[in-house]
């Protein structure tokens, strides 16, 4: 009966006259809103940026050709078999997927998930210019497919990216500052395998990630084919998904389709995610804890207003209200004194975090990368109103029991 | 019930209170009593006789140990808690020695507040009644009062009219004028007895107040739990 008159009009009129406690409530409600909310934000911010720095310019799923497994004599179980299947020599050259093209084709169409697929000659190597000399990760690639994983063409400080032409480059400002080379510089590129060839670089980018800015260098996929010596093949097919957390499960399911290895970013960064699971659930802990405390808290100021009625409650109760109206109108204080709470809450939990959103650092960037989302705001209301609701329960209770014959006798 | 039953509000048949708490008191034996509508009784007796305890049970908030009672026409005994509770809200109305106005609401509302209680409209329909009640006992100009702003009379008169709210069939008053000096006792006595003659209610009252006593229309004496005396006055009032 939550609709019940009697019920709202004392209740309303107890949460005005008793002003103190009802500040009270409304206060302890408030601040455990307002730190779910800015906790929430903040971690939920931190672990966005966290996983953007490691997932941004990477692709979130890895196509390789599949290792061949090395058969050797002592895994077979049966006596007597001297020959267990090919062993493959361990080949200097690199295992390649000769039919890239086809399945390029065939990912795109194969996963509502999959946004967008790059193949890729990739390989270490060196950069040269004069007698300087770098180590990179020398990455040819489509340029239109491959700004998909990470966007080059956006963040360029000068020149091409899209239309790089063959025997040209496009490095990052960090590497090209070591270098000491600029927009239309000739720089030299030997690849592991041995292969030398000489580069202009057609760009310079700034991307933001440290992987990508200090030592990969993108070429044509043609020109690292032939710098690599795999022919028309590729080494890798980038996959780009919707939500990256699907990741795992989009290579799960792709295993059995395709014939060749799929490495899903969250496998190669199992212990990032676990430090950053481990740092959730710590926050749910102290946040748990919070709201544990403040629900305590009106449990038990619900229970000194109850306390200080219980003479009320007997003449209403003697004047014929039932156990579910008085219970009605604890239960109603509790969750009004709780609605309130997360009203004030939520101004104070979004001000606060759009304010410390707000602070940059000497060179603009935002020290405290805070987002604040619909879901932790409405996860904090919820909470907090059903632990208003929840914690006024017991001092309901107790009211409704109240027996009017003793206050009459009491008195 | 037979017909004569419903000529009374309430009917005692055999009413036994006993306290049972390590030691064994028995405070009303073999109570047999009834109540006509429209009638004023005062119950007298020496301190400790069960006066309150009778009242009590009459006005459902205690339960007897054993014996019969019928409130408007129903047996009561079996009642659930909640069903003791409606009888109360729709039958009987109470009256204190103390006043027990809630703090937080103007004269009006407290005495609206038995049919804010009832819900499905009760407070619109009799507003103007109750109006018309405080009125009678002299509170026209103060609806909008906090009780505390009123003086002990004012306050037990609003409790008076709230006893009368819900229209009940029987007023039950322990003390109503015990907190309250003569002669405002006297003005808040008048006006009880007034009320009934307005509004048809039958009063079973509690009074030290020979004085008082023998203006109503009937008195109950109770001794040691017994009724010792039950003495008609109708020729003292004159009706
Ligand atoms: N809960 C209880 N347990 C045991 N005995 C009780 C209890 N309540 C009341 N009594 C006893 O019942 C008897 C009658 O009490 P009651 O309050 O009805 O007296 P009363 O006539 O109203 O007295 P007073 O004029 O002082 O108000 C008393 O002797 C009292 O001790
Ligand atoms: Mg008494």
């Amino acid at each position: 009966m939550f609709f019940d008159h009697f019920a709202w009009s004392i209740a309303l009129r107890g949460l005005q006259y008793n002003k103190g406690q009802t500040l009270l409530s409304v206060g302890v409600v408030a601040i455990s809103v307002t730190l779910i909310i800015f906790l929430g934000s903040l971690i939920g911010g931190l672990q966005a940026r966290i996983i953007d720095n490691v997932t941004g310019a990477i692709a979130h799923i890895d196509v390789t050709p599949a290792e061949r497994e090395i058969l050797a004599l002592w895994q077979f179980e049966q006596p007597g078999v001297l020959y267990g299947g090919q062993r493959e020599a361990i080949q200097p050259r690199q295992a390649t997927i000769e039919d890239w093209s086809v399945w390029v084709d065939r990912l795109e169409l194969s996963h509502p998930q999959i946004l967008a697929v790059s193949p890729t000659v990739e390989g270490q190597g060196f950069v040269s210019r004069g007698a300087r000399r770098e180590a990179v990760r020398l990455v040819g690639m489509i340029p239109r497919r491959h700004n998909a994983i990470v966007d080059v063409e956006s963040d360029l400080v000068s020149g091409r990216f899209f239309d790089l032409d063959s025997a040209e480059i496009a490095m990052g400002r960090p590497l090209a500052e070591e270098l000491g080379v600029g927009q239309g510089d000739r720089v030299r590129l030997v690849s592991a395998t041995g292969n030398i060839a000489d580069f202009t670089v057609a760009g310079v980018f700034e991307t933001g990630y440290q992987g990508v800015d200090s030592v990969t260098i993108f070429l044509p996929l043609r020109d690292a084919q032939s710098l690599f010596g795999v022919g028309s093949a590729v080494t890798n097919i980038g996959l780009k998904l919707e939500r990256i957390f699907e990741a795992d499960r989009v290579a799960t399911s792709l295993e059995g389709q395709v014939p060749y290895e799929l490495t899903s970013w969250m496998a190669d960064n199992e212990r990032m995610l676990s430090a950053l699971r481990a740092q959730s659930q710590s926050s749910t802990l102290i946040l748990v804890f919070t709201t544990i405390a403040a629900g305590f808290a009106i449990a038990s100021i619900l229970i000194m207003l109850v306390v200080s009625k219980l003479r009320e409650v007997g003449i209403l109760k003697a004047m014929g209200a039932t156990r579910r109206q008085i219970t009605t109108i604890f239960a109603l204080e509790g969750t009004l004194m709780a609605s309130l709470g997360a009203l004030a809450g939520t101004v104070l939990g979004v001000g606060l975090s759009l304010l410390v959103a707000q602070v940059r650092a000497g060179d603009d960037r935002q020290v405290f990368p805070i987002e604040v989302t619909v879901e932790v705001v409405i996860t904090a209301i919820v909470v907090a109103v059903t632990v208003g609701f929840v914690a006024s329960l017991y001092p309901a209770r107790r009211a409704a029991k109240v027996d009017p014959i003793e206050v009459i006798r009491g008195n | 019930m037979g017909t004569e039953g419903l000529a009374h509000v309430v009917r005692l048949c055999g009413i036994n209170k006993v306290y049972e708490n390590g030691v064994t008191t028995h405070v009303l034996h073999d109570i047999d009593l009834e109540i006509a509508a429209g009638e004023f009784v005062t119950v007298q007796g020496a301190s400790g006789s069960g006066k309150s305890t009778l009242l009590n049970i009459i006005g459902l908030l205690d339960t007897a140990s054993c014996g019969e009672l019928w409130v408007a026409a129903r047996e009561v005994r079996g009642l659930s808690e909640d069903e003791r509770a409606l009888t109360r809200r729709d039958f009987l109305g109470f009256i204190f020695q103390s006043h027990y106005l809630l703090p937080e609401f103007t004269v009006l509302e407290n005495a609206l507040m038995p049919l804010r209680i009832r819900g499905g409209g009760a407070e619109a329909r009799r507003r103007e009644r109750v109006i018309g009640l405080l009125e009678e006992v002299g509170l026209g100009d103060r609806l909008g009062f906090r009780p505390r702003e009123l003086s002990g009379g004012q306050q037990q008169r609003v409790a008076i009219v709230r006893a009368l709210a819900n229209e009940p069939v029987l007023v039950l008053a322990d003390e109503p004028t015990g907190n309250l000096d003569q002669k405002t006792g006297r003005l808040v006595f008048e006006l009880m007895l007034r009320l009934k003659e307005v509004s048809g209610t039958a009063f079973l009252m509690v009074s030290h107040d020979e004085r008082l006593a023998r203006e109503t229309d009937r008195v109950v004496q109770l001794v040691d739990g017994r009724i010792a005396d039950d003495r008609e006055q109708a020729s003292l009032r004159g009706n």
